[in-house]
C-alpha cells in the first residue's frame, strides 16, 4: 500500500495538506501550523492520560455525586446508587442511559485505549480495520460521559427552594469530570495510523520471510 | 483567473495514511479511502450559504437559548426557575467551580467562539472578504472540533427532567425551545463548512502556487 510516510511525505492534522518532510516537527506550508509525521509520542501519552483518567475514576464511584437535602436532612447519592433510585422508580430507560454514559462509556474507554495501545506496542492480532472502528467509537463517545455532570448541574440550579429542598454536588463530581476529561484527551493524543503502520511492517517481515 | 498547470496534488487518508491523487469532485459528492473506508475529501453543497445562514441564526437564538430560563419546578407552593446561565452562576456561588467553568466553556463559551468562527469565515467567503488572518483563524478554529457538548447538555436536560417529574411539579419554559434550535443551529452550522474547499480557496488566494511544490 501506497502510504503519505512510505513516499517522506505527512498530512497536516489541522487543514489536512499533505506536506513533504524535511525535517521534524514539519511546518505545514498551507495553515503554517507544525506538526509531526505520527502524533508525537503518541503511545506514550495515550497511555498517561488513561492511566490518570483510571485512577480518577476509583474515587469518582466511591464519593458521593450528589446530595439531596430534604427539610434539612442531606441524602447522599453515588453514581452507582443514583443509578438504583432511577431501577427503583420504574425508570429503566433512563437508568440504563445514566448507567452506559457514566459507567460503560468511560470504562470501555479506558480499557479500550489500554487494548490499542498494547496491540500496536506488539502487534499481535492486530486487525486495523476493525480496531480503527473500535477507536472512532470509543472518540466519539467520549463527550458524552459528561451527562452526569450535566446532570448534576441542573439539579443543583433548579432544585433550589430553601428548606424545603435543595441540592448540592459531591466531591466525585471533580473526580469523574476529570476521568472524562483525560479520556477525552487520552482518545486525542491516539494515532490510528500507528495500527496500520505496524500492520504494514508485520506484512512486510512476513514476505521477507517467504522470499528467503 | 488564469491558472498555470497544476503541480500534481496528493491527498492522504487521516485515519490510515494511505496517499492517492486528488479526486476531482462536485458537488455532494465525497471520495472514499480504499483502504480503510473512511471520508477522504468532500465537497459539501452551497457550503457557505448554508453555513452562513445556519450560524447567522444560531447566533441570534444564543441569547434567548442561555438567558432564558430552560425550566421550573414548583413544590410545596414554592416555585424556582433557572436558565442555562443561572447554572453557572449559582455553581459558582455555591463553590463549584470546577462544574461551573466547564458548563461554561463546553455549553457557552466554546459553541459561541464556534458559531461566531463559522459566521466569520462564511461572511468572507460570501462578500470576498478575503484576509491572510483568516489563515491563521480557521487553524484556530479546528482546535474546539472536540469540545462543543450542547448536545450532551440537551440529554442532560431530559434526563434531570426525569429525575425532577417523580416528585415535583415541572414546568417547562420558553428557553427551552430556544436552547433547542440553537443547538439545531449550531450543528448544522459546523456540519455545512466544506473545510477542504475554504483551505483550497484560501490557499490559492494566499500562497504562492510553487510553495506547494511539486513531489513526484
Ligand atoms: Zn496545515
Ligand atoms: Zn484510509
Amino acid at each position: 500500500m501506497r502510504t503519505a510516510k512510505s513516499k517522506g511525505l505527512a498530512l497536516c492534522p489541522k487543514c489536512h495538506k499533505v506536506n513533504k518532510v524535511v525535517s521534524e516537527p514539519i511546518q505545514c506550508s498551507r495553515c503554517m501550523g507544525s506538526f509531526y509525521q505520527r502524533k508525537y509520542n503518541s503511545l506514550q501519552y495515550t497511555f498517561a492520560w488513561n492511566l490518570a483518567a483510571l485512577l480518577a475514576f476509583i474515587p469518582a464511584n466511591l464519593y458521593p455525586i450528589m446530595v439531596v437535602y430534604q427539610l434539612g436532612v442531606p441524602k447522599e447519592a453515588t453514581i452507582l446508587s443514583g443509578i438504583g433510585e432511577f431501577i427503583d422508580h420504574g425508570l429503566y430507560p433512563i437508568a440504563v442511559i445514566i448507567f452506559t454514559a457514566s459507567i460503560i462509556v468511560p470504562l470501555m474507554k479506558i480499557i479500550g485505549l489500554f487494548v490499542l495501545v498494547y496491540k500496536v506496542h506488539t502487534g499481535m492480532r492486530l486487525k486495523p480495520n476493525k480496531h480503527s472502528k473500535i477507536y472512532h467509537i470509543l472518540e466519539f463517545l467520549g463527550p458524552w460521559s459528561m451527562l452526569d455532570v450535566f446532570v448534576v448541574a441542573l439539579m443543583v440550579t433548579i432544585v433550589e427552594l430553601g428548606f424545603v429542598t435543595s441540592v448540592a454536588a459531591g466531591p466525585a463530581i471533580n473526580y469523574f469530570t476529570i476521568t472524562v476529561i483525560f479520556t477525552m484527551f487520552a482518545a486525542n493524543s491516539f494515532d490510528p495510523r500507528l495500527l496500520w503502520d505496524k500492520k504494514e511492517i508485520q506484512s512486510k517481515e512476513k514476505n521477507a520471510l517467504k522470499t528467503t | 483567473m488564469t491558472q498555470k498547470k497544476q503541480p500534481k496534488q496528493w491527498v492522504a487518508c487521516q485515519q490510515c495514511d494511505a496517499l492517492f491523487d486528488k479526486p476531482l469532485l462536485k458537488q455532494g459528492q465525497s471520495a472514499k479511502c480504499t483502504r480503510c473506508g473512511s471520508v477522504l475529501v468532500e465537497r459539501k453543497v452551497d457550503s457557505i450559504e448554508r453555513s452562513f445562514h445556519w450560524s447567522l441564526a444560531g447566533l441570534i437564538l444564543m441569547l434567548p437559548a442561555i438567558l432564558l430560563p430552560l425550566m421550573g419546578v414548583t413544590l410545596a407552593g414554592q416555585h424556582h426557575q433557572a436558565s442555562l446561565f443561572d447554572c453557572v452562576l449559582v455553581l459558582i456561588e455555591r463553590d463549584f467551580f470546577m462544574i461551573a467553568s466547564l458548563l461554561f466553556l463546553f455549553a457557552i463559551a466554546v459553541p459561541i467562539v464556534r458559531l461566531s468562527g463559522a459566521l466569520y469565515l462564511s461572511y468572507s467567503f460570501k462578500f470576498n472578504r478575503l484576509k491572510p488572518s483568516l489563515l491563521n483563524f480557521f487553524r484556530a478554529y479546528h482546535h474546539l472540533d472536540h469540545w462543543a457538548m450542547l448536545n450532551v447538555f440537551m440529554l442532560g436536560i431530559v434526563v434531570s427532567m426525569y429525575k425532577l417529574l417523580d416528585d415535583t411539579e415541572l414546568s417547562v419554559n420558553l428557553g427551552l425551545l430556544s436552547f433547542i434550535l440553537w443547538l439545531v443551529c449550531s450543528t448544522m452550522a459546523s456540519a455545512a463548512l466544506d473545510q477542504d474547499y475554504i483551505w483550497e480557496e484560501l490557499e490559492q488566494a494566499f500562497l504562492e502556487p510553487n510553495t506547494t511544490d511539486e513531489i513526484a
